[in-house]
Protein backbone atom coordinates (compact mmCIF):
# COMPACT_ATOMS: atom_id res chain seq x y z
CA UNK A 1 0.00 0.00 0.00
CA UNK A 2 2.74 2.53 0.89
CA UNK A 3 4.54 1.39 -2.45
CA UNK A 4 1.16 2.51 -4.04
CA UNK A 5 1.40 5.61 -2.43
CA UNK A 6 4.56 6.08 -3.46
CA UNK A 7 4.12 5.94 -6.74
CA UNK A 8 0.95 8.16 -6.65
CA UNK A 9 3.62 10.90 -5.51
CA UNK A 10 6.27 10.39 -7.34
CA UNK A 11 3.56 10.75 -10.26
CA UNK A 12 2.74 14.18 -9.11
CA UNK A 13 5.74 14.45 -9.16
CA UNK A 14 5.93 14.57 -13.26
CA UNK A 15 3.81 17.44 -13.38
CA UNK A 16 5.62 19.78 -15.48
CA UNK A 17 4.67 22.77 -13.26
CA UNK A 18 6.94 21.72 -10.49
CA UNK A 19 9.92 20.35 -12.72
CA UNK A 20 10.02 23.45 -14.81
CA UNK A 21 9.35 25.83 -11.20
CA UNK A 22 12.15 23.94 -9.75
CA UNK A 23 14.65 24.47 -12.14
CA UNK A 24 13.66 28.16 -12.69
CA UNK A 25 14.23 28.37 -8.53
CA UNK A 26 18.02 26.84 -9.01
CA UNK A 27 18.72 29.28 -12.08
CA UNK A 28 17.74 31.99 -9.75
CA UNK A 29 19.79 30.64 -6.52
CA UNK A 30 22.93 30.21 -8.92
CA UNK A 31 22.69 33.49 -10.07
CA UNK A 32 23.14 35.01 -6.46
CA UNK A 33 25.43 31.97 -5.51
CA UNK A 34 27.42 32.99 -8.19
CA UNK A 35 27.29 36.62 -7.18
CA UNK A 36 28.64 35.71 -3.76
CA UNK A 37 31.23 33.52 -4.65
CA UNK A 38 32.87 36.14 -7.26
CA UNK A 39 32.58 38.61 -4.79
CA UNK A 40 34.28 36.86 -2.30
CA UNK A 41 37.50 35.68 -5.17
CA UNK A 42 37.61 39.29 -5.87
CA UNK A 43 37.60 40.20 -2.45
CA UNK A 44 40.43 37.81 -1.40
CA UNK A 45 42.89 39.42 -4.69
CA UNK A 46 41.28 37.23 -7.78
CA UNK A 47 41.93 38.33 -10.59
CA UNK A 48 39.01 38.46 -13.31
CA UNK A 49 40.97 35.30 -15.50
CA UNK A 50 41.23 33.32 -12.52
CA UNK A 51 37.67 33.44 -11.39
CA UNK A 52 36.37 33.13 -15.14
CA UNK A 53 38.44 29.85 -15.49
CA UNK A 54 37.17 28.34 -12.44
CA UNK A 55 33.49 28.96 -13.61
CA UNK A 56 34.18 27.99 -17.19
CA UNK A 57 33.43 30.96 -19.18
CA UNK A 58 35.12 33.70 -20.60
CA UNK A 59 36.86 36.14 -18.87
CA UNK A 60 35.00 39.09 -20.57
CA UNK A 61 31.86 37.25 -19.59
CA UNK A 62 32.55 37.44 -15.83
CA UNK A 63 34.09 41.08 -15.89
CA UNK A 64 31.01 42.10 -17.87
CA UNK A 65 28.38 40.96 -15.47
CA UNK A 66 30.30 41.73 -11.86
CA UNK A 67 33.02 44.42 -13.43
CA UNK A 68 31.16 47.30 -12.53
CA UNK A 69 30.50 46.44 -9.25
CA UNK B 1 3.03 55.15 -20.54
CA UNK B 2 3.08 56.73 -17.81
CA UNK B 3 0.82 59.81 -18.67
CA UNK B 4 -2.18 58.05 -17.79
CA UNK B 5 -0.55 57.04 -14.00
CA UNK B 6 -2.77 58.67 -11.46
CA UNK B 7 -1.04 60.90 -8.77
CA UNK B 8 -1.65 57.92 -6.86
CA UNK B 9 -0.07 55.26 -8.88
CA UNK B 10 2.67 57.66 -9.66
CA UNK B 11 3.52 58.16 -5.97
CA UNK B 12 3.66 54.44 -5.77
CA UNK B 13 6.51 54.56 -8.37
CA UNK B 14 8.40 57.20 -7.03
CA UNK B 15 7.84 55.78 -3.07
CA UNK B 16 9.18 52.54 -4.79
CA UNK B 17 12.45 54.76 -5.57
CA UNK B 18 12.94 55.50 -2.43
CA UNK B 19 12.45 52.22 -0.68
CA UNK B 20 14.74 50.69 -2.99
CA UNK B 21 17.13 53.50 -1.84
CA UNK B 22 17.26 53.07 1.75
CA UNK B 23 17.43 49.64 1.62
CA UNK B 24 20.65 50.35 -0.88
CA UNK B 25 18.99 47.91 -3.82
CA UNK B 26 20.72 48.22 -7.06
CA UNK B 27 17.53 48.07 -8.84
CA UNK B 28 14.04 49.18 -8.18
CA UNK B 29 12.36 45.84 -7.26
CA UNK B 30 8.33 44.93 -7.41
CA UNK B 31 9.24 44.20 -4.00
CA UNK B 32 9.64 47.90 -3.27
CA UNK B 33 6.21 48.50 -5.16
CA UNK B 34 4.27 46.53 -2.53
CA UNK B 35 6.10 48.90 0.34
CA UNK B 36 5.51 51.52 -1.40
CA UNK B 37 1.70 50.29 -1.97
CA UNK B 38 1.29 49.74 1.78
CA UNK B 39 2.36 52.81 2.62
CA UNK B 40 -0.40 54.67 0.70
CA UNK B 41 -3.54 56.33 2.49
CA UNK B 42 -6.79 57.00 1.24
CA UNK B 43 -6.19 55.68 -2.21
CA UNK B 44 -7.98 52.60 -4.07
CA UNK B 45 -5.25 49.94 -3.68
CA UNK B 46 -4.46 51.27 0.02
CA UNK B 47 -8.82 50.69 0.32
CA UNK B 48 -8.46 47.17 -1.38
CA UNK B 49 -5.17 46.22 1.12
CA UNK B 50 -6.75 47.42 4.72
CA UNK B 51 -10.06 45.73 3.76
CA UNK B 52 -8.58 42.81 3.17
CA UNK B 53 -5.66 42.38 5.83
CA UNK B 54 -6.00 42.04 9.51
CA UNK B 55 -4.37 43.90 12.08
CA UNK B 56 -0.78 43.93 12.26
CA UNK B 57 -0.83 42.88 8.33
CA UNK B 58 2.24 45.13 7.43
CA UNK B 59 4.63 44.16 9.64
CA UNK B 60 3.88 40.33 9.19
CA UNK B 61 3.89 41.11 5.22
CA UNK B 62 7.55 42.75 5.16
CA UNK B 63 8.52 39.94 7.82
CA UNK B 64 8.08 37.38 5.22
CA UNK B 65 9.54 39.50 2.49
CA UNK B 66 12.45 39.85 4.32
CA UNK B 67 12.79 36.05 4.85
CA UNK B 68 11.76 35.20 1.14
CA UNK B 69 14.86 38.18 0.57
CA UNK B 70 17.01 36.36 2.62
CA UNK B 71 16.58 33.11 0.64
CA UNK B 72 18.13 34.83 -2.76
CA UNK B 73 14.35 36.30 -3.41
CA UNK B 74 12.76 32.95 -3.70
CA UNK B 75 9.71 31.65 -2.94
CA UNK B 76 8.26 29.05 -0.24
CA UNK B 77 6.88 27.87 -3.33
CA UNK B 78 10.35 28.11 -5.22
CA UNK B 79 11.64 26.34 -1.99
CA UNK B 80 9.04 23.37 -1.83
CA UNK B 81 10.10 22.87 -5.64
CA UNK B 82 13.35 22.73 -4.91
CA UNK B 83 13.31 20.32 -2.17
CA UNK B 84 11.33 17.76 -4.35
CA UNK B 85 14.97 17.59 -6.33
CA UNK B 86 16.32 16.79 -2.71
CA UNK B 87 18.01 20.28 -2.82
CA UNK B 88 17.27 21.70 1.01
CA UNK B 89 17.18 25.69 0.25
CA UNK B 90 17.52 26.61 4.00
CA UNK B 91 20.24 24.87 4.62
CA UNK B 92 22.04 25.83 1.59
CA UNK B 93 21.19 29.69 2.84
CA UNK B 94 22.58 28.97 6.54
CA UNK B 95 25.97 27.15 4.78
CA UNK B 96 26.48 29.90 2.49
CA UNK B 97 25.44 32.47 5.46
CA UNK B 98 28.29 31.13 7.78
CA UNK B 99 30.80 31.64 4.88
CA UNK B 100 30.47 34.63 3.75
CA UNK B 101 27.74 36.63 6.36
CA UNK B 102 23.94 37.15 7.15
CA UNK B 103 22.07 38.47 4.44
CA UNK B 104 24.95 37.50 1.75
CA UNK B 105 21.91 36.17 -0.65
CA UNK B 106 19.96 38.64 -1.22
CA UNK B 107 19.01 40.24 -4.51
CA UNK B 108 20.06 42.96 -6.15
CA UNK B 109 23.09 43.53 -3.69
CA UNK B 110 22.97 45.85 -0.38
CA UNK B 111 25.08 48.21 1.71
CA UNK B 112 26.82 51.13 -0.31
CA UNK B 113 27.86 50.04 -3.40
CA UNK B 114 28.33 53.97 -4.91
CA UNK B 115 24.78 53.96 -6.43
CA UNK B 116 23.20 56.14 -3.67
CA UNK B 117 21.64 59.44 -5.38
CA UNK B 118 22.76 58.07 -8.72
CA UNK B 119 19.39 57.17 -10.88
CA UNK B 120 18.08 53.62 -10.10
CA UNK B 121 16.71 51.63 -12.96
CA UNK B 122 13.53 49.29 -12.62
CA UNK B 123 14.51 45.77 -12.42
CA UNK B 124 12.66 43.28 -15.02
CA UNK B 125 10.07 42.49 -12.12
CA UNK B 126 9.07 45.88 -11.69
CA UNK B 127 8.92 47.03 -15.26
CA UNK B 128 6.77 43.60 -15.62
CA UNK B 129 4.34 44.95 -12.91
CA UNK B 130 3.97 48.37 -15.09
CA UNK B 131 3.04 46.20 -18.18
CA UNK B 132 0.31 44.35 -16.20
CA UNK B 133 -0.77 47.25 -14.21
CA UNK B 134 -1.40 49.07 -18.07
CA UNK B 135 -2.65 45.91 -19.66
CA UNK B 136 -5.09 45.25 -16.69
CA UNK B 137 -6.94 48.55 -16.57
CA UNK B 138 -7.09 48.15 -20.34
CA UNK B 139 -9.40 45.10 -20.17
CA UNK B 140 -11.31 46.38 -17.37
CA UNK B 141 -11.88 49.64 -19.73
CA UNK B 142 -10.38 51.90 -16.74
CA UNK B 143 -8.95 54.83 -18.21
CA UNK B 144 -6.27 55.63 -16.21
CA UNK B 145 -3.90 53.38 -14.05
CA UNK B 146 -4.13 54.17 -10.87
CA UNK B 147 -2.19 52.70 -7.69
CA UNK B 148 -5.26 49.64 -7.43
CA UNK B 149 -3.95 48.16 -11.36
CA UNK B 150 -0.34 48.14 -9.89
CA UNK B 151 -1.72 46.00 -7.06
CA UNK B 152 -3.57 43.35 -9.18
CA UNK B 153 -0.49 43.35 -11.25
CA UNK B 154 1.59 42.02 -8.26
CA UNK B 155 -0.50 39.38 -7.57
CA UNK B 156 -1.04 38.17 -11.15
CA UNK B 157 3.14 38.18 -11.28
CA UNK B 158 2.69 35.33 -8.99
CA UNK B 159 6.13 36.09 -7.24
CA UNK B 160 7.48 36.53 -4.44
CA UNK B 161 5.31 39.81 -3.39
CA UNK B 162 2.30 37.76 -4.70
CA UNK B 163 2.91 34.85 -2.71
CA UNK B 164 3.25 36.62 0.70
CA UNK B 165 -0.18 38.99 -0.09
CA UNK B 166 -1.84 35.48 -1.31
CA UNK B 167 -0.80 33.94 2.49
CA UNK B 168 -2.34 37.62 4.10
CA UNK B 169 -5.28 37.07 2.05
CA UNK B 170 -4.52 39.40 -0.71
CA UNK B 171 -5.41 37.67 -4.03
CA UNK B 172 -5.80 39.21 -7.33
CA UNK B 173 -9.42 37.23 -6.93
CA UNK B 174 -10.13 39.08 -3.66
CA UNK B 175 -8.57 42.79 -4.73
CA UNK B 176 -11.19 42.46 -7.74
CA UNK B 177 -13.79 41.42 -5.25
CA UNK B 178 -13.41 44.32 -2.90
CA UNK B 179 -12.71 46.42 -5.50
CA UNK B 180 -15.11 45.79 -8.07
CA UNK B 181 -17.97 43.56 -6.32
CA UNK B 182 -18.87 40.63 -7.60
CA UNK B 183 -16.09 37.64 -9.10
CA UNK B 184 -12.61 38.07 -9.84
CA UNK B 185 -13.71 38.71 -13.66
CA UNK B 186 -12.08 41.76 -15.44
CA UNK B 187 -14.42 43.87 -17.25
CA UNK B 188 -14.48 42.71 -21.20
CA UNK B 189 -12.35 39.95 -20.28
CA UNK B 190 -15.03 37.08 -20.66
CA UNK B 191 -15.18 34.63 -18.00
CA UNK B 192 -14.19 34.12 -14.67
CA UNK B 193 -10.47 33.46 -15.70
CA UNK B 194 -10.13 36.61 -18.62
CA UNK B 195 -7.66 38.45 -17.10
CA UNK B 196 -5.43 35.67 -15.03
CA UNK B 197 -5.23 33.98 -17.96
CA UNK B 198 -4.46 36.68 -20.02
CA UNK B 199 -1.39 37.53 -18.05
Amino acid sequence: MTEATDLAERAGDRDPRIGLRAVSALRRLLEQLEAVQVRSARNQGWSWQEIAAELGVSRQAVHKKYGRQ
Amino acid sequence: MFERFTKDARAVVEGAVTHSGRVGARTVEEEHMLLALLDREGTRGSFALTSLGETGFRESLERDLAEARRRGGLSRADADALSGLGIDLSEIVSRVEEAHGEGVLEPGGRGGDGRRGRRRPFGQEAKDVLVRALRIATARRDRHIGDEHLLLAITLRGGVAAEVLADHGVTYESVTRVLYGGTGAGAGAGGENGVAEAG
